[in-house]
């Protein structure tokens, strides 16, 4: 078995990415795009759905990333998600080809009312639900958690690199209570996100004191800048891009791709930035 | 004239307090506290000081003797246990329900549909922890399922974005609770932050409070700028390295809790207000809750006489210059 081989654009659209000289790079190199704000709901947009049966009329597949919810991104999900049902009902979309990223409990709430047609996965903003950090990999907390995801039909799981071959505790499922066949993880390289704030750090105005805020709004700055911290009590650089920080880990993490399906990693998705 | 709450909406605003010592009780509960809740080392919990946990008989019935109620956080996220160590876990807890916890805290989703349902469902409410933030009225209804009483609100989310999910619990008679804005808040999410946690980098000296939160240093020298070089808004940038300067160096992304969103939330019929710096010694707790009580007082007050946006104007005006030598 390979491993599928997928391209996190996020917010980048295709014209960006033409016009950048990478899109046929891109179409040669991945089976399938992730599109979409993965961290930040101000960056939702329905001309993604374009996008998407873009990419499937050439022939790959897509995963579309969701965000941290508030109210306001809940509605603007909500009518992405309604121009994404029509357009499988206009045979526009084929609801095979096409996966969510949820990032949000609400999110998982709105597929559901929606009847959503489409496989669901777990964010990275949703892996401690299910996964325990540890510096030389991560753990599943117990079976009943893979469970409870499995019954929302989330069996995918979304981690980041940690920069080296993670170690997992899924050989020893049985004193956990699960079986490793049973979920699938999709591993993004080579940044790992650190932490995420819904004020962005690089959009946001300063609330003033006597200001009660309506909700957070910038003029997505985080599309124009990206920046490296040096920070004085860490050696790694830290890499911030919006409302999230990330660490990189450029190196090579695996010796071959086989080890990757021992972990259950059976998806690698490339990002080119943060 | 609309007075400042909708009185047919709200009743007194009640402060939870923290506690981790069984001396500190009797000083809170007269500083003003109104419920208390603690964590114990044996159950997975948010947070780094606890309660011995052989004392939490003794606090169960001393909370009840004041006439309190009492919750345990059992909020951690990471709640990795083998089989055998869940039987443990939850073992413990059918056996705290059965010795009166009000209470329990969970944010991990398995831990609460755990004890949720049927037979399973234990004696005391169920309380979800703002380390699982609900930011959204959908949010709230996916957890509604696993019958919670009341949620815990994130304190990254303004008064204005949490009209709906206040809506929703007001209708469905689950309660919500805030955090206090002057003692507690990061601007991180929490449930979503590894920062505090050095496990995916490498510290060069301690860090202050064991978090790359607050660094703390002079601005400028610290930031190199990566840039994706759009030109036609390249004007922007300089704007947008000083923003992220001083930032990351001192004040932290902006904060949405202040004096303006609290009043907003008590007038908004929120039923708790939390303190919860467990870490915080006794004398600082008894001060704060006394803080605490001090400002729903005055809430209480202002929008007793006074139109809903003059009672918040006098109360942010009040809070401007409150307490100068404060913590």
């Amino acid at each position: 078995m390979a491993i599928e081989k997928g391209i996190r654009l996020g917010t980048m659209t295709l014209a960006d990415l033409k016009k950048s000289g990478g899109l046929e790079a891109a179409m040669r190199g991945f089976t399938r795009f992730y599109l979409g704000p993965e961290f930040c709901e101000n960056l939702l947009d329905g001309s993604v759905c374009a996008e998407i049966a873009w990419l499937q009329g050439q022939g790959k597949k897509i995963c579309l990333l969701t965000p941290l919810l508030s109210e306001k991104g809940a509605r603007l999900l909500n009518s992405l998600f309604k121009r994404l049902l029509k357009l499988v009902k206009g045979g526009k979309i084929d609801p095979a080809g096409l996966e969510i990223t949820v990032n949000d409990f609400g999110a998982i709430e709105l597929a559901k009312r929606n009847r959503l047609p489409f496989k669901l996965n777990a964010g990275r903003l949703l892996r401690n639900n299910v996964f325990d950090d540890a510096v030389d990999g991560f753990k599943v907390h117990n079976g009943r958690v893979l469970e409870f995801f499995s019954k929302l039909g989330i069996t995918r799981y979304e981690l980041s690199t940690i920069g080296i071959f993670p170690k997992v505790n899924f050989a020893s499922g049985r004193f956990y209570g699960f079986n490793r066949r049973t979920f699938k993880i999709t591993l993004y390289y080579p940044y790992l996100d650190l932490t995420n704030t819904r004020t962005c750090l690089v959009g946001m105005r300063d609330v003033p004191p006597e200001g009660s805020a309506l909700g957070v709004t910038c003029a997505r700055e985080c599309l124009i800048s990206s920046f490296e911290i040096t920070h004085p009590s860490i050696r790694e650089k830290l890499l911030v891009r919006g409302n999230t920080i990330f660490l990189e880990f450029p190196d090579k993490f695996y010796a071959s791709e086989k080890d990757l399906l021992t972990i259950n990693v059976d998806r690698l998705v490339y990002a080119p930035f943060p | 004239m609309s007075l400042a709450t909708d009185t047919e909406l709200t009743q007194a605003m009640k402060i939870v307090s923290c506690f981790t010592d069984l001396k500190e009780l009797e000083p809170l509960a007269e500083a003003g506290a109104d419920e208390f809740y603690t964590a114990v080392g044996e159950l997975p919990a948010f947070g780094s000081k606890n309660l011995p946990s052989t004392d939490l008989a003794a606090a169960i019935i001393k909370t009840k003797a004041l006439g309190k109620k009492i919750s345990l956080a059992v909020n951690d996220l990471h709640a990795t246990a083998t089989d055998k160590q869940l039987g443990a876990i939850t073992g413990r807890i059918r056996d705290l329900d059965k010795l009166g916890v009000d209470a329990f805290i969970f944010s991990n989703p398995y831990l609460l549909e755990l004890f949720s349902g049927g037979r399973k469902r234990l004696r005391a409410e169920l309380h979800l922890s703002s380390v699982q933030p609900v930011f959204n009225s959908l949010s709230a209804a996916f957890f509604q399922r696993f019958n919670i009483s009341r949620i815990i609100l994130p304190n990254q989310i303004s008064s204005h974005e949490a009209r709906k999910i206040l809506y929703f619990c007001r209708t469905r008679s689950i309660e919500t609770e805030i955090f206090d804005y002057r003692f507690f808040g990061c601007a991180y999410v929490n449930g979503r932050c590894q920062l505090h946690h050095p496990i995916h980098f490498t510290l060069k000296s301690a860090m202050l409070n064991d978090s790359l939160c607050h660094i703390n240093a002079k601005p400028g020298g610290l930031i190199k700028l990566r840039n994706l070089d759009i030109p036609n808004r390249a004007g922007e940038l300089p704007g947008i390295i000083n923003r992220i300067e001083n930032r990351f160096t001192r004040r932290g992304s902006p904060r949405l809790s202040n004096a303006a969103t609290f009043f907003d939330f008590f007038a908004s019929g929120v039923q708790y207000l939390k303190y919860g710096t467990r870490s915080d010694r006794q004398e600082v707790k008894v001060k704060k809750v006394g803080e605490l009580r001090a400002m729903i007082g005055l809430a209480e007050k202002l929008s007793s006489s006074r139109p809903r946006t003059k009672a918040s104007q006098a109360f942010i005006l009040e809070l401007a210059h409150w307490n100068k030598d404060g913590f």
